[in-house]
């Protein structure tokens, strides 16, 4: 089984490809990935509102798919009296926060603020991670006692400061997706991590799935490690129906 | 056969990562690399001449064809480099105007891609493709675009159809329709294989290969046989 927690529904702005959740279900099929965890493309780049009701009518019919809201720490009153709605359709599982969008940093006030308000609904919270701002994310999560935190991309080209991240709080998890895949980025993180922090994500339909498969097979996961990698750390941590024995 | 069109040696300064021949052949064996094109990070960095030595010597070992370095910090040397690998037989010359922070609009870049192609060698370019594209067109070049990222690649398409020998690297194409955007707008005779195996996860390029859905024509050609035409080795 493999549940992949960062996907998006599209369009993006710089492809006319992939852009509607039979297009996830597609490239998800290809690769064997059973559940995909997304967020609108739309709510990412623009606007939240719009994007994340479009999302819930996307993928309404596409069971496969969960729905993670997209809040953006500046307008947090619109996130609150948006997201009783959003919740009440069911088929949201969580949140996403962009750190570079909503212009953000992952150490920052306002994202204390939104993952102190995304605790309050029990959320997990799929964040955005780029360069140093990984270590000050880790730092607003051990300070917030409910909050549990996914760092997509591992820091991206600064996944080296994955275990110092990892080291200040137990509630911060890692995503490896990266479309510049440096090589043993994978094992060396997991090494000092262990397994039970990092969760498998791809980035589709932003990246193919191809390329942190391909990474994380590079890595040679045991068969421990394959099953909290692929999908058990995600079916915990988003409370998702385990796979049929 | 799997090419890898963009092969490295050495150390790199920006990560103090080393790689060794013999490392990269054994890592090309594991990953289902047959071969290709290396060329020498020295070359690139610090000194040409003996970085190429360095690739001359590293060939043998990854079964790969050397490619020369030059310094655009140098453009003069850099074209005696040019002409001295020409002289010693070599096909490849790999620009990194990038890497060794020389702007797009230094006439240098322009200058040594015109040598380069006039000696009948193929052009391995770093750097960023709207950037480093437009200096190069013209000039009648064939290049393979190592460094063309996805988020490029509209760019790119648009420059390559005024331009028949500009070709894409697979390396960074990994969104789900960037292989197949270069075969359906400018066909698969200009998608090279480039995994820059050694310092990028090959297997996530050799993962995207396998879901490419390429015809067997189309595999060959992306492959292996366009390195080789552009090489002037096809069959």
């Amino acid at each position: 089984m493999i549940v992949d927690v960062h996907g998006h529904v599209g369009p993006w702005f710089f492809s006319a490809a992939d852009a509607s959740a039979a297009d996830n279900i597609r490239r998800m099929d290809a690769h064997g990935i059973d559940i995909q965890l997304v967020s609108a493309v739309e709510a990412v780049v623009y606007d939240p509102v719009s994007g994340n009701r479009r999302l819930a009518d996307e993928i309404r019919t596409e069971p496969r798919l969960k729905g993670l809201a997209v809040v953006d720490p500046r307008e947090l009153d619109v996130a609150a009296a948006e997201l009783p709605g959003l919740l009440a359709t069911g088929q949201f599982v969580g949140a996403k926060i962009h750190t570079d969008y909503a212009r953000s940093p992952g150490g920052s006030p306002a994202m204390a603020d939104a993952l102190r308000l995304l605790a309050r609904y029990g959320l997990p919270v799929l964040v955005h991670t780029w360069g140093e701002e990984i270590v000050g994310l880790a730092e607003n999560v051990a300070a917030i006692p409910d909050a549990r935190v996914i760092a997509a991309h591992m820091g991206g080209p600064d996944w080296r400061l994955a275990p110092e991240a990892a080291a200040v709080t137990d509630r911060l998890w890692f995503e490896p997706c990266y479309s510049v895949a440096e090589p043993g980025r994978v094992r060396w993180v997991l090494d000092r991590i262990g397994a039970e922090r990092m969760l498998f994500g791809s980035d589709s339909t932003l990246i193919d799935p191809a390329v942190t498969l391909g990474a994380v097979r590079a890595a040679g996961l045991s068969a421990d490690e394959e099953r909290l990698v692929m999908w058990q750390n995600a079916t915990t941590l988003f409370t998702l129906p385990a796979p049929r024995e | 056969m799997i090419l890898d069109c963009d092969l490295l040696v050495g150390r790199d300064v920006t990560t103090s990562a080393r790689l060794s021949p013999a490392d990269l052949a054994t890592t090309m064996a594991e990953a289902g690399i047959d071969g290709g094109a290396v060329g020498s990070l020295r070359a690139l960095s610090f000194d040409p001449p003996s970085g190429n030595d360095e690739a001359h010597a590293a060939a043998p070992t990854c079964g790969a064809r050397t490619v020369a370095g030059v310094d655009l910090r140098d453009p003069l040397g850099a074209e005696r480099e040019i002409d001295r690998q020409r002289d010693a037989g070599v096909r490849i010359v790999r620009l990194a105007p990038a890497r060794q922070g020389v702007p797009a609009s230094a006439p240098g870049l322009r200058a040594c891609a015109r040598r380069a192609t006039r000696a009948g060698m193929l052009l391995l370019v770093e750097g960023d493709v709207r950037l480093y594209g437009p200096p190069l067109a013209g000039l009648d070049a064939a290049v393979v675009f190592v460094d063309l990222h996805f988020y490029q690649l509209g760019d790119f398409v648009v420059l390559g159809r005024d331009e028949p020998g500009f070709h894409a690297s697979t390396r960074l194409l990994g969104n789900p329709d960037g292989w197949e955007t270069v075969l359906a707008e400018l066909g698969a005779q200009r998608l090279v294989f480039g995994a820059r195996t050694g310092w990028f996860e090959a297997r996530s390029v050799l993962t995207r290969l396998d879901v490419a859905g390429l015809d067997a024509d189309a595999r060959e050609l992306v492959t292996a046989r366009n390195l080789l035409r552009l090489i002037g080795e096809d069959r």
